[in-house]
């Protein structure tokens, strides 16, 4: 039992330096935004696809920011993938379509397997550009945005981009602020720290842009995932692509208002996760590939993100049997650092990210919320731990998974 | 003292060590002082002519004026909307230029020219000017931003700290320090060891560039979308040397130091993970990337977009992109060579350098 407890610890100070290190880099180190500058070109033409189920809360908003965004009209087609929606989704898509001859060519969806990969998969025989882009529905983009994400794909060895996501509702209540909060350390130093030290930014499957040349050689979308985000991104790279992240291409989202939808929303992630890790992991860590040793170590530890719940709560369980077995390993001396770097290193590290994100915003007051995400922490723990074991048990009884829609929370326009 | 009392007390005093650290979260969990969502630009796409386009519609309600002291021979002072003080400026001899630059140390005003504009030597302008014709700035001057609707010439050694736009031609002397955004609708011409961040031109030359009869026709017959997926990907791991003359019809991705000898010709887009070196006479049809230092020599011919992630040298004769195909040439620091032409923007985020010509 002690060894095992040893192990956890161990790879939860691995985690805990990870986490130091890319907030000191984001800080202090060269920051990298190679394609940022590029304002003027010869754009080329691109497919926005707006994945879309049941979305008649957003849509509009959508697509009245994509008829107005800074990029040549002749050279941009929207495609709304709308999947299988039984609101009003398909009525306002066509509305737009309507009003926007030729500029939206609306696919819809009325069967087949859910998801969002599958849908988008599906949506593909109409995309014939080679720079595709990909928003959610409850996404609103600024008027330079499509310029930002389409500008890295003039590198040749870019397959992928993402963008930052930003919540647009950060201020309705705790679980707003506290994932503002998150996404800020997420993205503003967790991935510009990953761009800047040529690791593994995650494709975040919105805001994001793929190449058609290099998805139809990965094989395209992967409908069996629930995650078709990471799963992106590990297959572009151990294709040879790179996913780059463009940190000042900032995008709306609107983040779950509350805590049940969070949970779900949060539970899909963990599961899609790690699917993909299982999928990949062993492959990208010691298979023959053209992925660096740095990108094999941090794209294994990425994937590795969502499995430290289950661990971190079998670690409190092994350190509290030891204690209450009167174990005292290694003469007590490995266990005052273990508890050291676990209970003070391990947990603040993370936070430690968010606090340097925040002020990397500008924000000042927003900051003092910190004690609160220990409640977010809890919740997350748990949730993603749910999410493991019923992934164990969901294999073990040969269940097939389940998409589960984010729920929207903007007013009907 | 009591016993239970002590307990309490203890109990009370830890919950209330515990709490210390919520009160300020709590506090502005209930104040929301700072829960409005982070600021994301969404109206405007960081166009280079942001500023001077906005200067254009602040002073749009000085035309009149303008007009009338044209007309009168007259200037005119007042305040702007926003409490600012202006100066229009119907006649522009030097007397009067004189006293504007003195005046400008103890209480800088806006101004506001209907008429040629030709400023003294070693003069500082701490606010916005409008030149509604033509700029000529005297040596030495420092300058805040300058709006011109005709052409703008700044004289040698001359100073801008934020942004100059000029609708005719844009021409800075020897040796100016050019701290922000400069701008034209026609075309920029710095001379040497003129210093730069940011342009845009349809035409940007570095000193004295030959006439090009090329510069309207693309390079190539392949698609001119640097992005396209028409011409195949060839990935290298190592270094990789493209030889003198050599033709490549391909993409390439190389994953270590680059060499492209003299006169070759690459049929679509280069990115280079470690070191680039492009010698004399190479042409590039698409995108030319590189990870680090990128060293581009005489004569070269880029059409797509020009990326060094560190640092970028440009030698006299080499033009990227086109009239039809302008384009962006961005580093963080660019040495180019006087001869250079560059259609579109030469972006440099920390230092731009025009380096003389031996």
């Amino acid at each position: 039992m002690i060894y095992v407890l040893y192990v956890i610890v161990f790879v939860i100070c691995v985690y805990t330096g990870r986490h130091y290190f890319f907030t000191l880099n984001r800080l202090f180190a060269f920051q990298r935004h190679p394609y940022i500058d590029i304002d003027t070109a010869d754009w080329p033409p691109v497919t926005v696809l707006v994945a879309a189920h049941n979305e008649e809360k957003v849509i509009a908003n959508i697509l009245d920011a994509l008829m107005t965004v800074k990029y040549p009209a002749d050279k941009m087609l929207v495609i709304p993938v709308n999947d299988r929606s039984t609101d009003r989704t398909r009525e306002i898509i066509d509305k737009f379509v309507e009003k926007f001859p030729g500029r939206i060519q609306p696919f819809h969806r009325a069967g087949g397997k859910g998801g969002k990969a599958a849908a988008l998969k599906d949506a593909m025989e109409l995309v014939s550009t080679e720079v595709i882009l990909i928003f959610d529905a409850d996404y609103i983009p600024g008027a330079g945005l499509i310029k930002q994400l389409a500008a890295p794909f003039f590198d040749l060895e870019v397959g992928g981009v993402m963008g930052r996501v930003v919540p647009l509702n950060a201020g309705t209540n705790l679980l707003t602020r506290l994932l503002d909060l998150e996404r800020s350390g997420g993205y503003q130093v967790d991935q510009q720290a990953r761009m800047n030290l040529r690791l593994v930014p995650q494709h975040g499957g919105t805001v994001a842009g793929v190449r058609l040349s290099a998805l139809r050689e990965i094989g395209g979308w992967n409908e069996n995932s629930l995650t078709e985000d990471t799963d992106l991104t590990y297959r572009l790279l151990l294709n040879g692509w790179k996913t780059v992240y463009q940190n000042r291409s900032e995008c709306y989202e609107e983040v779950p208002e509350v805590w049940p939808v969070r949970i779900k929303q949060i539970m899909r992630w963990a599961k899609g996760h790690n699917q993909a890790m299982m999928t990949y992991g062993p492959r990208l860590l010691l298979g023959k590939h053209r992925a660096t040793l740095r990108e094999r170590l941090d794209g294994t530890l990425l994937l590795g993100v969502y499995a430290m719940a289950p661990i971190t709560l079998v670690g409190w369980t092994l350190a509290l049997g030891v204690f209450y077995q009167g174990v005292a390993p290694l003469h007590g001396v490995i266990a005052l650092l273990s508890l050291t770097a676990y209970a003070a290193l391990g947990n603040l590290a993370a936070f430690f990210e968010i606090a340097a994100a925040a002020r990397l915003d500008g924000t000042r007051k927003r900051v003092s919320l910190l004690p609160f995400l220990i409640l977010g922490f809890g919740v997350s723990i748990f949730s993603v731990s749910r999410a493991a074991v019923s992934q164990i048990s969901d294999l073990v009884t040969g269940a097939e998974f389940h998409w589960d829609k984010t729920e929207r929370f903007r007013k009907v326009l | 003292m009591n016993p239970d009392l002590a307990v309490a007390a203890l109990v009370c005093m830890v919950s209330l060590m515990f709490m210390l650290p919520l009160v300020p979260a709590l506090v502005e969990l209930r104040r929301k002082s700072d829960a409005q969502p982070l600021n994301v630009v969404q109206q405007h796409a960081g166009e280079i002519r942001f500023f001077a386009n906005s200067f254009r519609d602040y002073i749009k309600g000085l035309e009149p004026t303008m007009q009338r002291c044209v007309a009168d021979g007259t200037t005119a002072t007042g305040t702007l909307r926003d409490g600012e003080e202006y100066v229009v400026l119907g006649r522009a001899d030097a007397p009067l230029l004189l006293a504007l630059q003195q005046r400008d140390a103890i209480h800088p005003v806006v101004l506001a020219a209907g008429v040629d504009l030709i400023v003294p030597p070693s003069a500082t302008f701490s606010r916005d000017i409008y030149a509604g014709r033509q700029f000529v700035g005297g040596d030495k001057n420092n300058y805040r931003a300058i709006l011109g609707e005709k052409n703008v010439h700044l004289g040698a050694s001359s100073r801008v700290m934020r942004w100059v736009h000029a609708v005719g031609e844009f021409t800075a002397g020897l040796g100016c320090r050019l701290f922000g955004r400069i701008s034209s609708d026609l075309l920029i011409r710095l001379h040497a060891n003129c210093s730069f961040l940011r342009l845009n031109a349809p035409r940007i030359e570095i000193g004295r560039a030959p006439v090009d009869p090329d510069a309207t026709t693309p390079n190539s017959s392949l698609p001119s979308d640097a992005v396209s997926a028409a011409v195949p990907r060839f990935l290298h791991d190592g270094d990789f040397e493209v030889r003198h003359g050599q033709i490549i019809r391909s993409n390439i991705v190389i994953r270590g130091k680059l060499v492209v000898r003299s006169g070759a010709r690459i049929c679509g887009s280069v990115k280079g993970d470690k070191d680039v070196v492009i010698e004399n006479e190479v042409s590039v049809e698409g995108s030319l990337i590189c990870a680090r230092k990128m060293r581009i020599g005489p004569q070269c011919a880029i059409h797509g977009p020009v990326i060094a992630e560190r640092e970028l040298s440009i030698a006299s004769g080499t033009r990227c992109g086109t009239v039809e195909h302008p384009t962006t040439v961005s580093a963080p620091r660019i040495d180019v060579a006087e001869g250079v032409v560059v259609f579109g923007t030469l972006w440099a985020r920390e230092r731009g350098q025009v380096v003389a010509n031996p």
